[in-house]
């Protein structure tokens, strides 16, 4: 077995297998944990709303906030965007999803492609300066930050060279790749990238509580 | 230790601008003789007790991106990376990942994550109570929708149980336990004040009527340093002509119980209004100028009494929001500019944001609104507790700045709010800064512009 | 086989041109990429050169590799390749059988010892003692140790002698392995191609008979001169790869338009192979160019690799069970933490 064959076969294997394990795991052992019931009498009986409108809103800053945090939110943006872009538009990563499961979309041309993750790679690059620069982010950065951020860059990263068939052969780089991709999903359910599925839980909850309040959410 | 001892160690200040006790020579930060160990084991017991889904979610989702910073006044007006709102709660965060999250197994046989330790708490100490107001803007600006506010409410209670309250919020949570009131507004003073306040401005204050149907409270703020409002609240609630009453087993509507993170103490206070108002028999309790008092009836009392309340539960300003726009309170016009600050609980948390400015649209102003206004209202820096606390003054000060230019900025002639701890607060900053503004209470407000009918 | 023993003397005899060999002489320095005046050097050396003696063993095999090189499209090719060399064995080919071929390899062997190229097709069967496969008796196994011992060099020819080829396949029943796998001290050129292309087979043996050794190898073994690119290097559907344009089935728009082949499971970029520049039938087309994906045939384990049609960047294997098993055992995993959780919660207070 080569290292390519071992990389599509059972690194990818195991990898989505700890993937779904951990992301059920996790989301289950959170949601199960006690509620107890709300006996106040309700502002806003229609709470479900609120937890829709956060969900939404909070996607941008508000006025208030928006000088402080402007920057922070664009990089983060940029990046986020790019990785969707990246993820859900190259052809070959649709034929990976359809593998998985039977859907398929247009892809984008490879031109877009590869300005994405340029700009991609360097909105990361960016993100970890700052991170390693800003006294608050500084603090508050653990290993959970600085890895989570190097298991995000590297299949980017990886994943233009294998494009441009720099570095090494093509079989290696795409093997390099797609190990880089198995790395993230083993690492995707115990650190922050979680909060892809937990920004949903945690919006919707406040947004729910808040509502039923008719606090500012 | 004795209560003589509290009293001796823990005197009342009712003569200062700010209302608690005196800045002590020797703080005692500590409480309780219990080896450090145990304090850790009785902090982290208290959390993860009180620990549920929501809690969880919230401690779960925090991506540290670090934006919760800039919505946190002392932080803002500080830049000390130790105010960012999240990092306050670290050691709760680490203690939950241990103790409680789904993965606690691993965190824990692979020591990933590390016990707290009594010097981690009591290093937080200062970042739970003292620049913490619980005022909940920071849960605004989060893009995860994390509530931090609720979450430094849940660690206070560890930190109680482990004895790790400041101070002087600890000795004026224990006066409340003791006494009925933190400053010394016990029912017998409350009611000696009701007596030569009907005297002295000639206005019925029924106390203790045996039925009514509505009770009215105070907080003890109000009552040692604001007593005009317990005439504003007889005069509006005789001129509407109501079966009130203040009732001497339920009038304390302040619950330090809650601030010092003393869940039984704040159980007890809260029950004291409800049975209060279930004995009279009335059909609404109406909570004061005080915005935690909101917090815990309005939104907590329910959930502590076990099942839905038999009453309404209004703050005095939706009261007379209620009554200014059904006619039955009338007032003559305020012919001045004024702009309202939002008291935190109340209006951002408590989501009665409009009723203060219908109020004042009866009194026919239209507020000059503040930059940041309504739910995004800048708090003033003494809510949650932290007025009471002398350590945290210099912070507080500086929080205070922001609030101060905001109002500045607004160039209104008065300065009104609905909360009488944001009021001692403003009154504190005023003297420090030997501003040119007194915060006006809109009870008071009301009362005085009445309309004769 | 007793012809004339220089190699220009042999062409003349068989009716070979002058012209024709230095045209063939031309063609193989240009595949290989060879410094300019190398094909006069290299025809003026195998004139010369006494016809090279070759014992040619076929063991666990097809004949496709002899058929592509007997099939060749160009009759002077083959012609070349048997006039550069004196084919003392070859089972398909010899005219003789049975003992008197036997006795002809072990002739060949002892008067050419130490200077025969031994060439091998068809992979080694190595399980249950290597009965697999044999001739005469003798398994394929003790025949290559015995012919290797003698030899100068050894060219494994197609892709089950290099690597294991179809024989290795999962799950191997016979036990094949490559030459490689067996013969550790004689330098071994792969020729790896299921089968591979005359033109290279012809390449490789004239720079051997040339330059009297073998060209430069890859890491693993073969040469480079055919073997550095990839056929998507060299691929002509390339420009519509990079542009993201792609066949999504066999007789749609795409395919009509010759898009690149890559969804339809094109294991071009990871084929060292010089099917796109050599191509086939003597330079007629080549597989992507006939409209059918690469199978990557010149590479280990090529029949290992999943589906002919299934997408590079996607998993080898069918995860769906797996991956329920995973979700259902998360779920368990889950509850029973929340459980462990709201236990201790109750627990805590109770204790109160
Ligand atoms: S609740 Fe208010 S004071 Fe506390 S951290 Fe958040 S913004 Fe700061
Ligand atoms: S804003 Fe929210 S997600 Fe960001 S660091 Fe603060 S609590 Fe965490
Ligand atoms: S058809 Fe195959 S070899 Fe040619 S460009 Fe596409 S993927 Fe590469
Ligand atoms: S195109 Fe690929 S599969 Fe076809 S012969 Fe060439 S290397 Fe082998």
């Amino acid at each position: 077995m080569d290292l390519l064959q071992f990389a599509r076969g059972p690194a990818l294997t195991w990898a989505a297998t700890v993937f779904v394990f951990g992301i059920t795991w996790r989301l289950v052992g959170i949601l199960l944990l006690q509620r107890s019931p709300d006996f106040s009498e309700a502002r806003n009986a229609t709470s479900w709303l609120g937890a829709i409108k956060l969900i939404v809103t909070r996607s941008w800053p508000r006025r208030e906030f928006r000088q402080r945090t402007l920057f922070a939110q664009s990089v983060g943006y940029i990046f986020h965007i790019g990785l969707v872009i990246i993820v859900f538009g190259f052809a070959p990563h649709i034929l990976f999803f359809k593998a998985l499961t039977g859907l398929v979309w247009p892809n984008l041309p490879s031109a877009v492609i590869n300005l994405t993750s340029a700009i991609t790679l360097a909105a990361l690059i960016v993100v970890l300066v700052r991170r390693l620069s800003h006294p608050v982010l500084r603090l508050l950065s653990n290993f959970d930050d600085y890895f989570s951020w190097l298991v995000t860059f590297a299949p980017v990263a990886t994943g233009m060279l294998t494009v441009a068939h720099f570095g090494a052969r093509y079989e290696t780089l795409l093997a390099i790749h797609i190990l880089s991709v198995a790395l993230l999903l083993v690492w995707f359910p115990f650190g922050k990238l979680m909060h892809s599925a937990l920004v949903f839980i945690s919006r919707g909850t406040t947004g729910a509580l808040f509502e039923r309040k008719g606090a500012s959410i | 230790m004795s209560t003589a001892d509290i009293d001796s160690i823990h005197p009342l200040e009712l003569d200062q601008p700010r209302f608690s006790v005196k800045n002590p020579a020797v703080r005692y930060d500590k409480q309780g003789e219990l080896p450090d160990v145990q304090r850790v084991e009785l902090a982290m017991r208290a959390f993860v007790k009180d620990f549920g889904a929501v809690a969880a979610t919230y401690l779960e989702s925090c991506i540290h991106c670090g934006m919760c910073a800039d919505a946190c006044h002392f932080y803002v007006a500080t830049e000390d990376p130790k105010y960012t709102p999240i990092w306050k709660l670290e050691p709760f965060k680490q203690a939950y990942k241990r103790e409680a999250g789904p993965f606690a197994a691993i965190y824990r046989v692979l020591n990933l994550k590390k016990k707290v330790t009594v010097e981690q708490l009591e290093a937080w100490q200062e970042l739970i109570y003292d620049s913490c107001t619980m005022c909940g803007r920071c849960t605004l600006v989060c893009p995860m929708g994390i509530d931090i506010a609720s979450l430094v409410g849940l660690a206070r209670h560890g930190m109680n149980q482990a004895g790790l309250v400041p101070h002087e919020l600890w000795a004026v949570a224990e006066r409340a336990q003791r006494e009925g009131s933190p400053l010394g507004a016990t029912p017998k003073v409350f009611k000696d004040r009701c007596e030569w306040l009907a005297d002295d401005n000639q206005v019925d204050i029924p106390v203790d009527k045996v039925q009514a149907d509505v009770v009215a409270t105070m907080s003890s703020i109000e009552i040692m340093k604001y007593p005009d409002s317990i005439v504003a609240t007889a005069k509006i609630l005789n001129h509407l002509g109501l079966n009130w009453t203040f009732r001497s087993d339920g009038y304390e509507a302040t619950n330090f119980g809650m601030l010092s993170g003393n869940s039984a103490w704040q159980q007890e206070a809260s029950m004291k209004l409800i049975h209060a108002t279930i004995a009279a028999g009335a059909k609404l309790l109406i909570l004061p100028e005080c915005g935690h008092a909101y917090g815990a009836i309005r939104w907590q009392g329910a959930n502590i009494y076990g099942k839905p309340l038999p009453f309404r539960v209004l703050h005095i300003s939706e009261f007379l929001a209620e009554n200014t726009q059904n006619g039955a309170i009338k007032t003559k016009p305020l012919d001045k500019t004024l702009t309202f600050h939002d008291p935190c609980q109340i209006s951002r948390r408590g989501g009665a944001i409009e009723a203060p400015r219908e109020v004042l649209n009866g009194l026919g102003v239209v507020p000059i609104e503040m930059k940041d206004t309504r739910g995004l209202n800048w708090c003033c820096g003494g809510g949650g507790g932290v007025v009471t606390i002398h350590r945290a003054d210099p912070i507080r000060y500086k929080a205070f700045q922001i609030k101060m230019r905001q109002v500045d900025d607004t160039g209104a002639e008065l300065l009104v709010s609905s909360c009488s701890n944001c009021r001692q607060t403003f009154d504190d900053g005023q003297d420090h800064f030997h501003w040119d503004k007194t915060m006006l209470s809109l009870l008071e407000l009301v009362a005085d512009n009445l309309e004769e009918k | 086989m007793n012809e004339p023993d220089t190699l220009g003397a042999g062409l003349a005899h068989s009716g070979v041109s002058r012209r024709s060999f230095l045209k063939f002489c031309t063609v193989m320095a240009s595949l290989m990429a060879l410094p300019p005046g190398a094909a006069q050097a290299m025809a003026a050396a195998l004139s010369q050169a006494k016809r090279q003696s070759v014992i040619w063993l076929s063991f666990q095999e097809c004949t496709g590799c002899v058929e592509s090189l007997t099939r060749s499209f160009d009759p002077t090719l083959e012609q070349m390749i048997f006039e550069m060399i004196s084919l003392d064995y070859q089972e398909t080919l010899q005219a003789a059988a049975g003992e008197a071929a036997e006795s002809a390899r072990d002739e060949a062997m002892k008067s050419s010892y130490g200077k025969y190229l031994l060439i091998v097709d068809g992979s080694i069967p190595t399980k249950d003692g290597g009965v697999y496969s044999t001739v005469a008796g003798v398994s394929n196994h003790d025949r290559l140790i015995d012919a290797a011992r003698g030899a100068a060099a050894i060219v494994a020819v197609g892709t089950c002698s290099s690597y294991g080829g179809i024989p290795h396949a999962n799950p191997n029943p016979t036990g094949a392995v490559s030459v490689s796998d067996i013969i550790k001290d004689k330098p071994i050129m792969n020729v790896p191609g299921c089968p591979p292309i005359p033109s290279v087979i012809a390449g490789t043996l004239a720079y051997f008979v040339t330059y009297g050794k073998l060209p430069e190898l890859d890491h693993i073994g073969r040469p480079k001169v055919f073997y550095a690119d990839t056929i998507h290097d060299r691929c002509y559907r390339r420009p519509f790869y990079d542009q993201g344009k792609f066949a999504k089935t066999f007789d749609d728009e795409g395919a009509r338009n010759g898009w690149c082949l890559y969804e339809l499971g094109c294991k071009g970029p990871t084929t060292y192979n010089a099917c796109a520049t050599i191509k086939w039938n003597g330079g007629v087309s080549y597989p992507i160019e006939s409209g059918h994906g690469c199978l990557g045939c010149s590479e280990p384990n090529f029949w290992d690799k999943g589906s002919f049609y299934r997408p590079l960047s996607t998993p080898l294997a069918d995860n769906a069970h797996i991956i329920a098993a995973g979700t259902l055992g998360g779920i368990a995993a889950g509850a029973v933490a929340a459980g462990l959780s709201r236990k201790h919660q109750t627990h805590i207070g109770e204790e109160k």
